[in-house]
């Protein structure tokens, strides 16, 4: 179920548009799936009386949850790019 | 906001997923009322005052709307967020489906048979170029990559998506609609046998079982991955459909063998030459005194230009190569000439049935009808567009 390579649709003078579009609704997408989580995070402490602001500001990361924290960034970045990484991903099959 | 589907292969969604899912459902939603909103405003005050200055005339065909609009930006702002949203509604289910599939496909098992539907596979059945070599509405894959329930299960939760609420509450309010028009105008048509072709999952033809549950209902489709999953999904709604590999263009059933042959969404996937193979194969499988009923977008030629645009964008941008060819088509033409005659054609709007009390959809029906440019749009005031033909007994 992976997606095509063919070209993809494109509406403005340059396609460079069209792909600033893909990238800020990816963002946004993105954007409200964490406003969502926070927003239940915060729901969820409240209802347990956990004082939850206050640990979130202390928190320190270790080696281990900095690299979850990586590799989920990374994520973050291609689906942000794939509309502009397309054609690079097309030179290099299987390196993206 | 998305559709919950209400049935034992919907798939249990994580947190992030479920506000993905409602983000590009949302997103959808506001493209196609307010953005198609202000992309119409668009034409009527800026683009084509500024082509009848130039031409003397308005556009008086869609193909001149559409160059007119090419260089609007309004249009170009609503084709790129539409063609995104498009790809984020794939984008939003697919990787749920991956993690499911092992138990989407144990549940199909365990289902299959408890509600006295069937499947039936056909592995030496050519899969026709329009399925096979097209991802049909940009879903990566198309819709018959191989037998898994994989792809059905992606279309079936992609519309979910994809309706952002406005087909019904288990995606099934177009044949609901439609068959509940049949009931509710001729009450002493009796259908016995009802085939559902190009029946995807199912989701239509499980709203034939309901409204007629003495009916034997068949649903067809030529992808193995649709009907296996449409099978599944239908058992576990308790409605028994036999769902069979096929292709319509040469159905596998005898001559007159059914009373209802119907199509949603379906002929629009064809190039003309195979929808009159289908239509004609439609007047060999109806009993005499039977009904073709289609549900489809309305003709081209019900339509002002600018809706004609407006609802052809699929063929351009939606990978959709039939779409517009299919529209320009005259709807009584093609029936008279698979065997029907135009003395018995019908056609029809029908509110959604779904959303509404069943005494005010036969007041709807009965009411003067009206073909507009809301007509088989998913928008708030959506209507559904039917025709079709009776078997001269």
């Amino acid at each position: 179920m992976s997606e095509d390579a063919t070209r993809r649709q494109a509406f403005f003078e340059s396609d460079a548009v069209d792909q600033l579009v893909t990238m800020v609704l990816e963002l946004a997408a993105e954007q409200w799936v964490l406003r969502e989580r926070v927003y239940t995070i915060e729901k969820a402490a409240d209802s347990l009386g956990l004082p939850l602001s206050a640990s979130v500001e202390n928190y320190r990361f270790s080696d281990e949850e900095k690299a979850a924290l990586a590799g989920m960034r990374q994520t973050l970045i291609d689906n942000l790019m794939r509309s502009v990484n397309r054609e690079h991903r097309r030179l290099r099959p299987g390196t993206l | 906001m998305p559709l919950e589907l209400n049935h034992e292969l919907k798939i249990p969604l994580d947190r992030d997923s479920s506000a993905r899912q409602d983000f590009v459902s949302q997103l959808r939603g506001f493209i196609l009322n307010d953005m198609a909103a202000s992309m119409r405003n668009a034409y009527e005050e800026s683009v084509a005052p500024a082509f009848e200055r130039e031409h003397g005339r308005a556009p008086a065909t869609q193909d001149e709307v559409h160059d007119a609009m090419r260089g609007n930006t309004q249009f170009k702002f609503y084709s790129s967020i539409r063609y995104n949203a498009q790809e984020m509604v794939w984008r939003s289910v697919i990787p749920c489906v991956e993690r499911a599939l092992p138990g989407i496909e144990a549940t199909i098992e365990r289902l299959s048979g408890s509600s006295g539907g069937s499947l039936h596979l056909d592995p030496n059945l050519t899969i026709p170029e329009n399925v096979a070599d097209l991802p049909v509405h940009l879903m990566p894959g198309g819709y018959a990559p191989s037998a898994s329930p994989a792809a059905g299960a992606v279309y079936d939760n992609g519309l979910a998506v994809f309706s952002a609420g406005f087909m019904g509450k288990n995606l099934d309010d177009i044949g609901l609609s439609m068959s509940n028009y049949v009931k509710f105008r001729h009450p002493d048509f009796k259908p016995r046998k009802i085939l559902d072709c190009g029946a995807t999952v199912g989701h239509n033809a499980a709203a034939w079982a309901a409204t007629f549950p003495d009916a034997e209902v068949h649903a067809i489709d030529v992808s193995a991955s649709a009907v296996t999953y449409g099978h599944g999904r239908a058992e576990s709604l308790g409605l028994r459909v036999h769902f069979k590999q096929m292709d319509a263009t040469s159905l596998d059933y005898p001559d007159e063998s059914f009373d209802v042959v119907f199509t949603s969404m379906f002929l629009h996937e064809l190039a003309v030459r195979d929808i009159e193979k289908f239509m004609a194969e439609a007047h060999r499988v109806l009993r005499p005194g039977g009904m073709l009923i289609n549900m489809e977008l309305p003709p081209n030629q019900e339509l002002q230009p600018y809706d004609q645009f407006y609802l052809d964008w699929d063929s351009y941008y939606n990978m959709e190569p039939y779409y517009r060819t299919y529209r320009d088509q005259d709807p009584v033409a093609l029936l008279s000439k698979a065997g029907f005659s135009s003395a018995d054609y019908f056609q029809f709007v029908v509110p959604q049935y779904s959303y509404m009390d069943p005494s005010d959809f036969v007041a709807a029906i009965d009411a003067p009808q009206r073909i507009d440019g809301q007509t088989g749009r998913l928008s708030a005031s959506l209507q559904w567009f039917g025709f079709g033909a009776w078997k001269r007994p």
